[in-house]
């Protein structure tokens, strides 16, 4: 199998957004890839920092560039080509980087959780697409099965993905380990930044009671209200809204601190006095440091912010290795089950080529010993198969014995090049139905050497 | 829905086992120090089962589940047997009394546990940290509701364990012994109780204030009890 795709690690979010596929436009596109390539397997990842193709069969330039093709006429016209931000990955490199994108290892974020799911979303799609046979076959069936069983043992043996890794989540951390819940709350937001409004996005608007913008110019304040359903108001008035809020979320450009100390014990005099989070994302700061030495007031500035994400961020990097180590467990483990599956028509096209020979050099001999017997015949012929068996015995054990042993998909290829197998057809996903899978089983390479035997 | 079944089953288990110490030593875990925080533990794991089939989850069994093992570990480790002097009063008022007073310092208790968390989680979000500890206690607003119920609970029942006990003696004895070192530890764990609750009053972080005044309060408790029974073994019985 093959993988072509593009990342956040080889393209910026400008080229990335162009290859980019909604779920209806993924389906349309693995379709026209299998019509017009030997391509018989393909799912399509694509999330805000990646989008690839998993294709199978691959190996094959002629695939690696028909799923290119594809990804090339989603994105256009690109400046230098779209090949240079195009990486591709064969065989058990492909392996690994699914195993490597599910459990987080290649994510922006390292160690976030999303992508298990959008991997797993990929794969589902592909499995109930309306295409005969479904576009996610056997291998890619057991590739993504075994991927999101790696993903998930990584996210709980590992602390890869423990504490907030952005400051959207470090914020709702700490939301929630002030207040419980936000069922309730009264958010403000100072300014009209983006990181704000992400911020808001990612505490959730349910429960919460309600949600203030305030910037100096109102319409953008309106702007960015309607948006996020909450309601605007004016700045001169932000002092009142002040007394009520539960969290404010300041990130204005304002050249020096808009919220003083004066200014807030003003504000919060007589007020209710519950807990305040200020998140102040702003630089230069939005909010006076003393704010943060009044009574129930939790302040954390950029700083802090980065500063916990940091440490989270180490700790995660430390689990690095431990992860990796649990991708190669599965990639041999897949590899195992590749080679195993492979193995089984290699025998029986082994067999099945010696057999014609063995056949074709019976006739030859028949005519030039026409004179023997029906029973002499017999003999001979069953001769021929007993040393056929035995002659095929020992490269059959070991092609065997290498496939339970992680070398089958080697030893296939020497197999096939030495007895001039390269026309053996690999088994297809034709009426392979997801749920349906075949476990490696040891009766499943029984494969028999003689038809009498 | 685990949660609840185990500690139900664990509760269920516990009253099974001091069912049978009151079979057999005829009478309740009332009387000795062991025996006694066997009960408080058994009160406090029932408020736990209660709290988690109202649905409270587990933010509170970090809480109070090791406050019921804590009280439990002692309890056996000093050996779960009656004290050998026999106690004043018996009967029906008096278990009554001392299960409403062991209910009450079971609600302290946990407001000492809750207390302690409370402190420790607001030294973190303080400390801009955000480790194992952080990531292990519950949020303070959790933490200030389950020792504000705590308390509330508590003193209510604590109270009408004194005033339980001030009738009877009053009734059946005619007398009140106020310098009984039993009755002066009554009034101060009350007082204690007033001081925890009272400073929730007026402005100020009054989260904070509870959080220590329970805290610093369930400890002297502690420290004067241990002291008292210090003093008793040279001389009389204490509890």
């Amino acid at each position: 199998m093959s993988v072509v795709g593009v990342s956040h690690l080889t393209a910026p979010v400008e080229i990335r957004e162009r290859f980019a596929f909604a779920p209806s436009e993924a389906e349309l596109a693995l379709g026209g890839l299998r019509f017009r390539s030997e391509v018989q397997e393909a799912v399509l990842l694509s999330t805000c920092n990646r989008t690839e193709i998993y294709v199978c069969p691959g190996g094959s330039q002629h695939v690696q560039k028909a799923a290119q093709r594809v990804l090339s006429e989603k994105a256009g016209e690109v400046v230098g080509g779209t090949g240079q931000y195009l990486y591709r990955h064969d065989g058990m490199a492909s392996v690994r980087h699914l195993y490597r994108v599910a459990g987080g290892l290649d994510s922006l974020v390292l160690g976030e959780a999303e992508i298990q799911g959008q991997v797993k979303e990929a794969y589902a799609r592909a499995g109930r697409s309306p295409d005969t046979p479904p576009l996610a076959g056997p291998i890619l069936h057991r590739l993504f099965q075994s991927a999101l069983a790696a993903g998930g043992r990584i996210r709980s043996t590992t602390p890869i993905g423990e504490g907030a890794a952005s400051v959207a989540s470090v914020a709702v951390g700490l939301a929630r380990k002030i207040f419980g819940g936000l069922e309730g709350r009264q958010v403000m937001i100072l300014g009209a930044g983006p990181t704000a409004e992400l911020v808001v996005e990612a505490l959730g608007r349910d429960g919460i009671r309600g949600l203030v913008v305030s910037n100096r110019t109102y319409e953008r304040a309106r702007e960015l209200a309607s948006r996020l359903s909450g309601h605007a108001v004016r700045f001169d008035e932000m002092s009142f809204e002040l007394a009520k809020t539960d969290i404010l979320i300041a990130s204005t450009a304002a050249p020096h601190p808009l919220v003083t100390r004066d200014g807030f014990r003003r504000a919060r005099e007589g007020s209710q006095r519950g807990p305040l989070l200020i998140l102040d994302l702003a630089i230069p700061r939005d909010v006076e440091p003393e704010v943060g030495s009044e009574a129930n007031v939790f302040l954390y500035n950029v700083g802090h912010l980065h500063e916990i994400m940091d440490d989270n961020l180490l700790k995660r990097r430390s689990s690095v290795p431990e992860a990796e180590a649990i991708v190669e467990e599965y990639a041999r483990d897949f590899l195992h089950w590749y080679g195993a599956r492979g193995v089984v028509p290699v025998i029986r096209s082994l067999r099945g080529r010696w057999d014609d020979l063995r056949r074709g050099e019976l006739e030859r001999l028949w005519q030039r010993l026409s004179h023997l017997s029906s029973d002499d015949r017999d003999l001979v012929e069953t001769f021929s198969k007993q040393l056929l068996n035995k002659l095929l015995h020992d490269p059959t054990e070991r092609l065997k014995g290498g496939a339970e042993n992680g070398r089958g998909v080697e030893f296939i290829d020497a197999v096939r090049y030495l007895h001039d197998l390269e026309t053996v057809e690999p088994e297809t996903s034709e009426g392979w139905e997801p749920g349906h899978e075949e476990e490696v089983k040891g009766n499943e390479m029984d494969v028999p050497l003689a038809d009498d035997e | 829905m685990i949660a609840f079944v185990l500690a139900a089953a664990g509760v269920a288990a516990h009253a099974v086992a001091l069912a049978r110490f009151t079979v057999e030593y005829g009478q309740l875990p009332l009387n000795g120090l062991a025996p006694s925080l066997s009960t408080v533990a058994l009160i406090v794991g029932l408020g736990l089962v209660a709290t988690l089939g109202l649905g409270e989850g587990r933010r509170v069994g970090i809480v109070l589940v090791p406050v019921v093992i804590l009280l439990e570990v002692v309890a056996v480790s000093l050996g779960l047997e009656p004290a050998a002097e026999m106690l004043d009063f018996e009967g029906t008022w008096f278990a009554f009394h001392v299960t409403l007073a062991f209910a009450g310092l079971g609600g302290l208790a946990v407001a000492f546990a809750s207390g302690l968390l409370y402190l420790v989680q607001l030294h973190e979000l303080n400390t801009k940290r955000m480790g194992r500890l952080f990531q292990f206690t519950p949020p303070l607003a959790t933490l200030d509701r389950l020792g504000r119920t705590s308390l509330v609970a508590g003193f209510t029942t604590f109270t009408l364990a004194l005033l339980l006990g001030w009738l009877w003696t009053i009734s059946f004895r005619q007398s009140f012994d106020q310098s009984n070192p039993k009755v002066l530890w009554a009034i101060m764990c009350w007082l204690i109780f007033v001081a925890a609750l009272g400073v929730r009053a007026g402005d100020g972080v009054k989260e904070r204030r509870s959080a220590l005044a329970s805290v610093v309060g369930f400890s002297l408790i502690v420290v004067s009890y241990l002291g008292l029974r210090l003093v008793s073994s040279q001389g009389g019985f204490f509890l």
